[in-house]
């Protein structure tokens, strides 16, 4: 599912500007469309927003300013989502992550069996406003 | 190009009429003012020089008797002297008569009347003066008689006082005349000073009625400027409202449309998603309408029939499906998979043929599910994995 071919408004993993006082997002997934309209979508919202398509890329950025809040899919080019949560809990134990992916959970899945590795679950179907509730619900704006 | 708004033309407003007409008035009494005072200063001017003349004059009248007398008197010590220096001293004495007697005649020369008034004085000063010649001519000639009987007829001829009469008559008719002209200077400089006083007056007053004229006019002007500043400043903010409206309806648009592409972001990532699924099983999967019509078939079934999907979609399953013993001669028309989709039950591993492309039966092992959308069968998924050969 990886989109190779990159708008040139959007690069691999985008780095914010330092000092500024808006809260910083990471967010990562592999496919570049979304990155767009999630970026788009919280930069509206007063955020800075880094991208990456994937673990590695991520885990630059959280090198190079550690995020405020981190959304990540389940599904990436080089590994697994959850896989990658876990590795960044440890940079980061306590930044809060939200899943936002298609993969249809149950619920209750979720509850039980994810509750101790991310913040928040997030379907890609629900409206992008319900993301903003919740990143705000976790940092605030 | 004129609008209803346009404002009227000055000349048709009666206010801009009748202040104009103020203007006027005074820019006429203005000129009438100017015109009688450069009369009068004319006049003053002419009068003053009249004046100068006169006193001119009398200067003249008052030195005559004096240098007579002071030459008659030069002319006695010369008479009793001899002496040269007396001789020099009558001669300049008489001379400068002579000079006063001029100057009066040319002042006089402009006034006939006073030409001839003048013209007896000057002859008895003629007089005087050729008597002193022939007295001076006997006694240089040393002729003592002739000398003694001119002065003695002088002396029963001559009477000063004549001279004198004169020129106190003539110079009270100049002193008279220098009064009038005085109270024609004073009256003339009341007049000037009255007549601008007067204009000065009068255009103030014209002022004042141009000011009560157009004070409504300044007063409406001034209400509607407040009024247009009103409407004005409400208009600034309807359009600052209307523009924080706009902004925030930007907004809401912007983000909405974000909202309409992530929707269908995610709807296609999740329709890709379910075919990844369905494309990904190994077994033939054939997804049919209430009828038993393939709606949509994966690749492991299109691999198993060995037929395209448009040879497939919207045909008749049992085309290339049937159940292993479902047909009853007896009744051709039964199919044992419409029954079992119409009662809403599913088939589980049951025997099944399936008719490949090139007409080949091949032996299936068969699960049917209903579809359920909420409580009603929409359609069912037929699931077939390839039998193995009971004996080889």
């Amino acid at each position: 599912m990886s989109n190779t071919t990159r708008p040139p408004f959007v690069p691999a993993h985008t780095l914010p500007t330092p000092g500024s006082s808006r809260k910083h997002i990471l967010a990562i997934d592999d496919e570049l469309p979304i990155l767009e309209l999630l970026q788009e979508y919280l930069k509206a919202q007063n955020y800075r927003v880094s991208t990456a398509t994937n673990a590695h890329e991520a885990k630059r950025v959280v090198e190079a300013e550690a995020p405020d809040l981190i959304i990540t899919d389940l599904q990436l080019e080089d590994t697994d989502g959850l896989q990658l949560i876990e590795q960044l809990r440890i940079m980061l134990p306590k930044t809060p992550v939200i899943l936002l992916t298609g993969v249809l959970f149950d619920p209750h899945v979720v509850e039980d069996n994810l509750k101790w590795k991310i913040s928040s679950y997030i379907s890609k179907t629900a409206p992008l406003q319900s993301l903003v509730d919740e990143i705000r619900r976790h940092i605030g704006r | 190009m004129s609008t209803e708004n346009s404002p009227p033309p000055v000349a048709a407003d009666p206010t801009m009429r009748r202040v104009l007409a103020c203007f006027g008035l005074i820019l006429a009494v203005l000129g009438l003012v100017v015109a009688v005072s450069l009369n009068n200063l004319n006049r003053t001017v002419a009068t003053s020089d009249w004046v100068n003349h006169t006193h001119a004059l009398i200067t003249e009248l008052d030195v005559l008797q004096p240098t007579l007398a002071a030459a008659e008197g030069g002319l006695s010590r010369y008479l009793l002297t001899a002496d040269q220096r007396d001789h020099t001293a009558y001669q300049d004495k008489f001379a400068e008569l002579g000079e006063h007697t001029d100057v009066a005649i040319a002042l006089t020369a402009g006034t006939p009347a006073e030409q001839q008034q003048f013209q007896q004085i000057a002859l008895l000063l003629a007089k005087r003066a050729d008597v002193a010649s022939r007295i001076i001519h006997f006694k240089k000639a040393g002729d003592t008689a002739a000398l003694q009987q001119l002065l003695n007829e002088d002396a029963e001829k001559y009477d000063h006082r004549e001279l004198a009469q004169l020129i106190e008559k003539f110079r009270s008719a100049q002193t008279d005349l220098l009064s009038a002209r005085d109270r024609t200077l004073y009256l003339q400089a009341q007049t000037t000073r009255w007549t601008v006083l007067t204009g000065l007056g009068l255009d103030f007053l014209l002022l004042c009625g141009a000011a009560w004229l157009i004070r409504d006019a300044l007063a409406a002007r001034t209400l509607a400027n407040r009024l247009l500043q009103q409407t004005n400043a409400q208009l600034e903010e309807k359009v600052n409202q209307r523009t924080a409206e706009l902004s925030a309806s930007n907004a809401q648009l912007a983000a909405q449309s974000l909202e309409d592409r992530w929707s269908k972001q995610a709807l296609e990532h999740q329709n890709r998603y379910n075919l990844l699924i369905i494309d990904s099983i190994a077994d033939a999967v054939f997804v049919v309408t209430k009828l038993l019509n393939v709606s949509r078939l994966n690749p492991a079934a299109i691999h198993l029939t060995g037929l395209e999907p448009v040879e497939l979609i919207d045909k008749p399953l049992a085309r290339v499906l049937a159940l292993e013993g479902g047909k009853d001669p007896a009744k051709p028309n039964f199919d044992p998979l419409a029954r079992t989709l119409a009662e809403g039950h599913e088939l589980r591993d049951k025997a099944g043929l399936l008719t490949t492309k090139g007409g080949q039966s091949v032996p299936v092992r068969l699960s049917f599910y209903p579809l359920r959308d909420r409580d009603k069968v929409v359609g069912g998924v037929v699931i077939l994995q390839h039998s193995a050969p009971a004996h080889p």
